[in-house]
């Protein structure tokens, strides 16, 4: 990897093509294909010459490596006020002697654009542009495996097998007693790692901070912020970044908002039929390009948050905290022009949480009659905020709508059509329509339910509670379910009731024999 | 057809003759606008264009333009003749327009031409 700047200066046409050259002799030197050469020349030096003709002084930050040439051309303004006009072919504020030169068609950026493989612009009235374009060096091969980042952590797994299931393309194997990935397959969708009960799937990224300088800029996911408790602003988070250093924070919802704008307006334009799928999730991404590539024409032409927020930052030092491994994968690909490090979570969370200031009345709206409830659908859902709720969690929510089925009654596994889909037909169907029924007051209050009872007698039940844990203890603790019943804690208590037995268990012969050859080996 | 030919059949002057018998082109690209000109550079593009200052100084530097031909009779800036002679582009000048220098390698450079058929 070599990396070099090279100044740009405004006005002067006979120097205009110096930064250029300077990175063709640096593309010679390492020996790049002619026709790679020439395409990196073109995007290269009508980027320069657009610094020179319409800017102030600004710079070329070039960053080669043996795969890809990254460029970034920034300048100190004025600023494109409408990009999509500058982007259209045709379109040239250039004055006079610029177009003596030959310049001034209006072709510029567009043609930076036809030659790269990569290509971001942001500017705006009154700042500077940078332009940022990536030129690949070789073609990329085919058949390459796609990266992606799924860690996984040896000794843990259970063998339950849950992964294999919920993996959507099959990428999962369990093996010699651990999962692992079939590279090819793999979307970095974390499937895998939500269906683990033994968090055998790890985060990757870095699990320490890196050192950083008063320009380090860091990228915090929107998810973070919600991970921080009740009554948090974000002023409060930058507060606690200051304290560990960090003067620039940035949220992704930034660039989740611009690409939300950017796809509604594209849709407005759009010709095709079927719905166009904004690429908001790498994941997703790559789900559609593997099993779904006929789909490919509907995603929205854009990158996803992620990468354009990569994109967008092109200072010395940039440490963005990756939530999933498709975000990790996207934010570690190699980046020349900024050192770049990816965080786990764990790296900032336990310097973060202590640090943030919690207002100490979170602002519930309880008072608030406007105060929209939170809809949570799905038993596993449900379940799990139950939980959370039991354990004084969520005191910043007033009304909660818990629904056994995703997306409430619309998830009915009755029903044919995709619950999010009918919930908005439904919505629309009765747009206008108007009806009145009554909420009915409860005259007596709910009780328990009974669920399940050992036995009738205390006494005896608390025996059978301790047979369960002794047979417990000499079942594998898979919770693989092929005995019939879901955990091996179930069939215990299955057996105790007298309604099966612990040889319905097909491993426990098997781990009973491997266990008693490994205390031989360690007694001999 | 190799640039020492192209020029003598459409009356050109040569400003560098010594490499112009080794690069052959099967490609005219005639224009004004530096970015047609960077778009169309190939191994076997003949570039004609009016422009003669040093604009053109970083078409030949940057992109290895193999030969351009220049219109008018115009006699190109000296950093212009340097660069050619530095990055080994052959320089030709043509006596006639634009549209008739482009007539005339059109006859004898075209498909079907005079000058394919006569080879």
């Amino acid at each position: 990897m070599t990396a070099a700047t090279y100044p740009i200066i405004s006005g002067d046409y006979e120097r205009g093509g110096e930064a250029s050259k300077q990175l063709k002799t640096l593309l010679k030197k390492i020996g790049a294909d002619a026709a790679a050469v020439r395409r990196t020349m073109i995007a290269a030096y009508e980027a320069e010459m657009n610094v020179v003709i319409h800017a102030q002084d600004g710079a070329m930050h070039v960053a080669v490596d043996p795969e890809q040439v990254e460029i970034a051309v920034i300048d100190g303004g004025p600023g494109i006020p409408n990009i999509d006009r500058a982007l259209s072919e045709g379109f040239s504020t250039a004055p006079a002697e610029a177009r003596e030169l030959g310049f001034g068609a209006g072709m510029g950026l567009p043609n930076i654009r036809r030659n790269s493989d990569r290509f971001s612009i942001h500017s705006g009235e009154g700042r500077g542009t940078q332009l940022r374009f990536m030129v690949r060096l070789r073609p990329a091969a085919p058949g390459v495996t796609a990266p992606n980042s799924v860690a996984i952590q040896d000794g843990r797994c259970n063998q339950c097998l849950r992964c294999l299931h919920a993996c959507p393309t099959q990428a999962t194997r369990v093996r010699g007693g651990k999962p692992l990935i079939l590279e090819h397959l793999c979307v970095d969708c974390t499937a895998c790692a939500e269906a683990c009960p033994s968090n055998v799937f790890g985060f990757p990224g870095q699990t320490a901070l890196p050192e950083i300088s008063p320009e380090t800029v860091l990228v915090l996911p929107a998810s973070l912020l919600g991970q921080l408790g009740p009554g948090v602003s974000f002023a409060d988070v930058e507060q606690a970044l200051a304290e560990l250093g960090f003067r620039n924070v940035r949220v992704s919802a930034a660039w989740e908002n611009a690409l939300a704008e950017a796809v509604r307006t594209h849709a407005a334009d759009a010709a095709a039929a079927g719905p166009v799928l904004s690429p908001v999730c790498p994941a997703v991404v790559n789900l559609v390009r593997l099993r779904f590539p006929s789909l490919l024409p509907q995603v929205a032409p854009f990158l996803t948050p992620i990468e354009a927020a990569r994109d967008e930052i092109t200072g010395p030092h940039a440490v963005f905290v990756a939530p999933c491994s498709a975000q990790y994968t996207a934010l570690a690909a190699p980046n020349g022009l900024t050192r770049t490090d990816v965080l786990a979570p764990a790296a900032i969370m336990p310097a973060l949480l202590p640090r943030v200031k919690r207002r100490a009345h979170p602002p519930a709206a309880a008072e608030d009659a406007t105060v929209t409830p939170l809809r949570i659908g799905g038993m596993d859902s449900v379940t799990r905020f139950l939980e959370d709720v039991e354990n004084g969690q969520a005191t910043d929510c007033r009304v909660v709508e818990l629904y056994a089925c995703p997306e409430g009654c619309f998830g009915a596994p009755i029903w044919k059509t995709h619950p999010a889909l009918a919930r908005a037909r439904a919505e629309a169907a009765l747009d206008g329509h108007e009806e009145t029924g009554a909420a009915v007051r409860r005259i007596r209050d709910l009780t328990p339910r009974g669920g399940l009872r050992l036995d009738a007698d205390m006494g005896r039940a608390m025996l059978k509670l301790g047979e369960i844990d002794r047979l417990t203890r000499t079942l594998p603790g898979r919770d693989c379910g092929v005995c019939g019943a879901p955990t091996c804690a179930a069939l215990a208590e299955d057996t105790v009731r007298g309604e099966t037995a612990v040889e319905a268990c097909p491993y426990r012969e098997m781990e009973d024999a491997g266990n008693k050859r490994r205390e031989s080996l360690h007694e001999s | 057809m190799n640039l020492a030919e192209v020029a003598e059949r459409i009356g050109a002057r040569i400003l560098n003759p010594e490499r112009a018998r080794e690069v052959d082109v099967d490609r005219v690209h005639a224009g004004d606008r530096m970015s047609d000109l960077l778009s169309h550079v190939s191994d076997t593009t003949l570039l004609v264009t009016h422009i003669a200052n040093h604009g053109l100084v970083r078409l030949i530097e940057l992109m290895d333009a193999p030969g351009i031909c220049l219109v008018n009779g115009a006699a190109p800036d000296q950093l212009v003749e340097e660069a050619a002679r530095r990055c080994g582009t052959v320089l030709l000048v043509s006596p006639a327009s634009l549209f008739e220098t482009c007539g005339r390698l059109h006859r004898c450079l075209g498909a079907g031409g005079e000058g394919a058929a006569a080879r």
